[in-house]
């Protein structure tokens, strides 16, 4: 019943996760490095895929309502800071700490979404206005806000159960939830009705701009998300974390690999997922082959275009 | 018998227009009530406030005789009125299911609410696509429905509310004769079953077939509402143009037509078999067919916009190059598409860069942008001849009406003097003054020696202006008509019966 | 009805109100700060600002016909580097290098162009790909630290100036370079049909398409232009600033914002050579302003963001009240 209407984005999905898994075990192979298809092995390469991964679930959220989030890397450099700053080190501290920063999270998904859906503004700008305006408070008051996430909180990077990290068991987690929200769910309906035609959805009744409003929510929530984990990895935040990583525009990237419109309207986690799979098994990959960083990030580019150019070229109508 | 719809002194003013004017109208439970007007005549206007979409500045609106105020068009919708809009407002990605419940999606007992019951969902969809009938898997997407297939998942989208008053803005714009008519008896149907129907239609003959009672708005004013015997077709013409319609279509040629100026000769391509036709300078020459007969790929064949498989084609004595819309129009080729917002327009240019748009593409990009045949001058002239109306030609043509956004466009391939004109559908939502003057300009195109291929779905429109009708069946071509065919006749050859 | 409502042109409305934002800046400058009023700051405020303003006209041309180009921070960069590389200080080698340098931007702006118009990947994208791959070929080349030397007559591009040249006090050379690229770029929308043909790209490719608008070509030449225009803004900075690595960081975007502040509208359709004129300078004035406050230079980045989300909220406002 599902796999009907699923079909072709699954597909997508399958197609990336068979070229990654394939390109990762070839690569392993050949350069002999066989102690990757361990557990511990494969559990690294999923790791891999958490930070990236929580953001482009919450961007496909919005890239489905054909609205787009460019403030993402500000958002986890922000949670990211406040986090070690309100731990300072603490273990009792992290409930409020955790609590304050998607309380932060969620009121920048708000103004982001009130920009875009009732203010009217094109949301790559909005977005890219909000996310310079962190950017520059953070960068301007990091002297003052330095400190360390509790040594309790890392276990969210580095703790596991039964040999699977906890960060990759919540990454899947997660995407199942969201992925069930999507396809089962009256919010999920309304986010395709209002990204595959919003005259339509308005037309039908459906408040499109709270739907809008909702997606932004749910786009700076997993950016908050992949900031407190990247807190617990890194120890203490820093206002660069996010934008060094490029969240913003790879989030963006893997979302569209993934299969789904940059209009809006179709598309899922599925995709998005596999296509974040795509890039952890390259960058294993590059790494089992000793290809240096900046080498890597030439393939990267070269990578995200000839993938978004294999489903876009069959297209046959414009792209700007 | 209380009125299902009754709404009273209406007035909507904009900026510099009075859009209605006291305007008032009912429509009973198993009626249909037709509207007519020319296009700003101010029948948008009033179903835009029937469906909250607009908030009248004075006058009332009565469902079943109580007092309605509607903020939102879900505030319309609950009180049972559906509107099915001329553009359709589905989800391409989507399926039928997912398309007819949205905005009112079933939900399972408990969660909150919050999750679908796509059972019941997709059950429901099926009685309801069996009720307009319509045999469409309800799990397809929307993205593989023909334009019938689609009108009538719309309108399972309205049954599904039950709603008591069903508006159809142009429902048979985009269809065909045989889809027009099974459309209509579904509207009987509903009537039958109590339902209240508002038509808007700019198509006289379906308006005299199906309506109970006919109001004609003029400027956004009431003319007059009268029941169906009453109201004849010259009497609302004339109501709506305010003054008698003599000469509609232009006369036949006197002069015989003149050598050949196209010629397809066994040409192939995706959904058309095998296409031979020849097109002479001074004719016009009607395509008709049903909606999958293969004419709308001839016409993205001819228009430069579908690679040909095999075959030979000529135009104006050369080569033609098919499959390249640029190198057609250098071959002497223009083309009226029928959407003109997504193919024929650039709607936030102005009116005077559209009319350039085509000279422009053809001169060199390094060409003088307001100089020599871009002077705003020589491009005025060309719209003035065309008898364009604008407040002035630097206004973007977005605001123009459809009829005068249709001669700026005439008049951008004019400019270019192409051996052959290719309109597809040329008078789809255009009020019938427009209509007469564009049939009567490309009849004068035609007389000045270029040939005319016109591809369109309304058949007496086809019937009045073509020299020659040639009726498309499953890709190829059933038959040649001469001029003033009776409509049984072509009926026949689309439908594949023999004559 | 709305049909019957002449609109003004928007355009028009647009290079006014980016005018008008750049005088008030600079007239807030000018208040905190009276010598620059003086020619010769004003010289050299033009000169500072030279990159920005020639990087923002190319990237009118993408946003003209409804792309973005987001590799232009990087082409600088490259361009830097590059050309510290390839001359090493040889003062000999300054014109054969600057030459290389045009065609290694025009061979990227093509790629970009290419990707977009024939794999019909959206602009977004394929610029970010080219802004990865670009950087990190940067830095490979480089090794990941500033190398090489430019030589003085390379560096005399961005940073020469003559002095007691009447009327004006002094004349940096990297005015003039702006002022001759800007006429070339101004002529290339306005001085043209190119420019027309863009924006009836940007506003509908299809319909552009079916009147005969070659519309890949039209788009590859923007790309093209944008590249371009990114490594002559490379050439003046590597002038004044030297060499370094993060020499173009964050410049695609300011880019963006400068032509979206002057009023050009984003994915196409509207817009004149002036909204990147006023745009970039009103956010040059902008730095400006905040360096003279004394303000951290982190939140340079704050409040450029609040002038973008107040500039195009307006916009939006003023065209939602006109409808």
């Amino acid at each position: 019943m599902m796999a009907d209407r699923t079909l072709p984005r699954l597909s997508v999905a399958m197609v990336l996760l068979l070229i990654s898994v394939t390109i990762f075990a070839v690569t392993a192979i050949a350069t002999g490095e066989t102690a990757q298809f361990s557990l511990q092995g494969v559990t690294g390469l999923l790791q891999r895929m958490v930070a990236l991964g929580l953001v482009a679930i919450g961007q496909t959220f919005v890239i489905l309502v054909a609205s787009i989030d460019l403030s993402v890397a500000a958002v986890i450099s922000g949670t990211a800071v406040l986090a070690s700053w309100l731990m300072g080190g603490d273990p009792a501290m992290i409930v409020p700490a955790v609590a304050l920063c998607l309380g932060f999270a969620l009121a920048v998904g708000l103004v982001n979404g009130a920009l875009v859906a009732f203010a009217g503004i094109n949301p790559l700008i909005a977005t890219l206005g909000t996310g310079l305006i962190l950017q520059g408070v953070l960068s301007a008051s990091y002297g003052s806000l330095g400190g360390a996430v509790a040594p309790v909180f890392q276990q969210l990077a580095y703790g596991s159960l039964f040999g699977i990290p906890w960060s990759v068991l919540a990454l899947f987690g997660l995407a199942l939830t969201m992925g069930g929200l999507l396809n089962r769910s009256v919010l999920g309906a309304r986010i395709f009705a209002v990204g595959g035609n919003p005259d339509g959805a308005r037309l039908a009744g459906i408040r499109t701009g709270r739907v809008i409003l909702t997606a932004h929510v749910i786009c700076s929530l997993f950016a908050g998300l992949a900031g407190l984990y990247l807190a617990a990895r890194v120890q203490s935040g820093t206002p660069w974390l996010g934008r060094d990583g490029i969240y913003d525009l790879e989030s963006i990237a893997v979302t569209v690999i993934g299969g789904t419109l940059l209009a809006g309207g179709k598309g899922g986690v599925a995709g998005t997922l596999a296509g974040v799979f795509l890039f952890a098994s390259l960058d294993a990959s590059f790494n089992m082959l000793g290809i240096d960083a900046f080498l890597k990030q030439v393939l990267r580019g070269f990578v995200i275009i000839a993938a978004v150019a294999v489903h876009a070229v069959r297209g046959r109508g414009h792209v700007a | 018998m209380t009125p299902a719809l009754d709404m009273r002194g209406i007035c909507k003013a904009f900026p510099g227009v009075k859009a209605l004017d006291d305007v008032s109208f009912d429509c009973r439970p198993g009626e249909v009530h037709a509207i007519c007007g020319e296009n700003g005549a101010g029948k948008s206007t009033l179903m835009k406030v029937l469906g909250g979409s607009y908030r009248p500045d004075a006058g009332e609106i009565r469902i079943d005789g109580a007092a309605m105020r509607f903020a939102h068009p879900r505030a319309a919708a609950m009180a049972g009125i559906a509107i099915i809009h001329q553009e359709l407002s589905l989800l391409p990605h989507r399926s039928v299911t997912e398309n007819i419940f949205m905005g009112h999606e079933l939900v399972r007992p408990g969660f909150a609410g919050l999750l679908l019951d796509r059972g019941a969902m997709r059950a429901r969809a099926r009685v309801l696509l069996d009720r307009v009938g319509a045999q469409i898997d309800p799990d397809r997407s929307v993205a593989g429905l023909s334009i019938a297939q689609q009108q009538l998942v719309e309108i399972a989208k309205a049954l599904l509310l039950d709603a008591r008053i069903l508006v159809l803005d142009e429902p048979t714009a985009a269809l065909d004769d045989r889809d027009a008519r099974q459309l209509l008896d579904l509207i009987r149907i509903l009537r039958g079953q109590g339902v209240a129907l508002v038509y808007i239609s700019h198509r006289m003959p379906e308006v005299a077939a199906i309506a109970d009672r006919v109001t004609v708005l003029k400027d956004g004013r009431l003319i007059w509402t009268r029941p169906q015997a009453e109201a004849t077709i010259p009497a609302i013409v004339s109501a709506m143009v305010g003054r008698d319609l003599k000469d509609f279509y232009p006369a036949a040629p006197t002069a015989a037509p003149g050598e050949t100026v196209l010629e397809l000769d066994a040409v192939q391509a995706e959904g058309l078999p095998e296409i031979s036709l020849t097109l002479r300078r001074g004719e016009i020459l009607g395509v008709a067919g049903l909606e999958d007969s293969g004419k709308g790929q001839l016409a993205r064949l001819l228009a430069g916009d579908l690679r040909p498989a095999g075959g030979t084609a000529r135009l104006a004595g050369r080569p033609m190059p098919l499959g390249n819309p640029r190198r057609m129009i250098a071959a002497g080729l223009g083309y009226l598409p029928a959407d003109r917002k997504r193919e024929g327009l650039v709607l936030r240019q102005s009116v005077r860069d559209n009319a350039a748009l085509a000279l422009r593409a053809m001169r060199p990009a390094w060409a003088r942008p307001a100089a020599g045949v871009f002077a705003p001058a020589m491009l005025d002239a060309g719209l003035k001849r065309m008898d364009v109306r604008a407040a002035h030609f630097g206004q973007e043509i977005g605001a123009l009406s459809g009829g005068n956004q249709q001669k700026a466009i005439i008049a951008r391939w004019l400019a270019l003097d192409p051996a052959v004109l290719l309109f597809v559908e040329p008078t789809r939502g255009i009020d019938i003054a427009a209509k007469a003057a564009i049939y009567q300009t490309m009849r004068e195109v035609a007389d000045q020696g270029r040939g005319i291929v016109v591809v369109s779905s309304d058949l007496p429109e086809l019937i009045g202006i073509s020299d020659r009708v040639l009726v498309m069946h499953r890709g190829t071509i059933a038959g040649v008509l001469p001029r003033d065919p009776r409509e049984e006749e072509i009926m026949q050859l689309s439908l594949g019966v023999s004559v | 009805m709305s049909d019957a409502m002449s609109k003004p042109r928007a355009a028009r409305i647009a290079i006014n109100a980016g005018l008008l934002l750049f005088l008030c800046l600079y007239a807030l400058i000018v208040l905190i700060q009276p010598n620059y009023l003086e020619p010769g700051l004003f010289m050299n405020f033009l000169r500072r600002a030279a990159p920005l303003v020639i990087l923002a006209a190319g990237q009118l041309y993408v946003i003209l016909t409804g792309g973005f180009d987001l590799s232009v921070g990087a082409v600088v960069t490259f361009t830097v580097t590059a050309a510290a590389l390839l001359t090493n200080g040889d003062p000999d080698a300054t014109w054969p290098v600057i030459a290389l340098l045009y065609l290694m931007g025009a061979g990227i702006g093509l790629f970009n162009g290419l990707v977009v118009a024939f794999l019909k990947v959206p602009s977004i994208i394929a610029t970010l790909g080219t802004m990865l791959w670009l950087n990190g070929l940067a830095l490979a080349w480089s090794g990941g630290a500033a190398r090489g030397d430019l030589p003085e007559n390379f560096r005399n591009l961005g940073r020469f100036q003559w002095r007691d040249v009447a009327l004006v006090g002094t004349l940096p050379m990297a005015v003039l370079v702006l002022v001759a690229v800007l006429a070339l770029l101004w002529w290339g929308v306005h001085g043209i049909g190119y420019g027309r043909r863009a924006l009836a790209v940007g506003d509908n490719p299809r319909a552009a398409e079916l009147a005969g608008i070659p519309v890949g070509r039209t788009r590859i030449t923007a790309f093209v232009i944008s590249a371009l225009a990114a490594v002559t803004a490379g050439i003046l900075l590597g002038g004044f600033s030297g060499v370094s690595v993060n020499a173009g960081v964050g410049l695609e975007l300011q880019s963006i914002a400068a032509c979206v502040i002057g009023g050009a509208m984003l994915l196409g359709g509207r817009g004149t050579i002036w909204c990147a004129v006023w745009g970039a300078l009103s956010l040059f004035a902008l730095f400006t302003l905040l360096n003279l406050l004394g303000l951290p230079q982190a939140l340079r980045d704050s409040i450029q963001g609040l002038i973008l989300i107040v500039a195009v909220g307006l916009t939006a406002w003023r065209s939602r009240a006109r409808n």
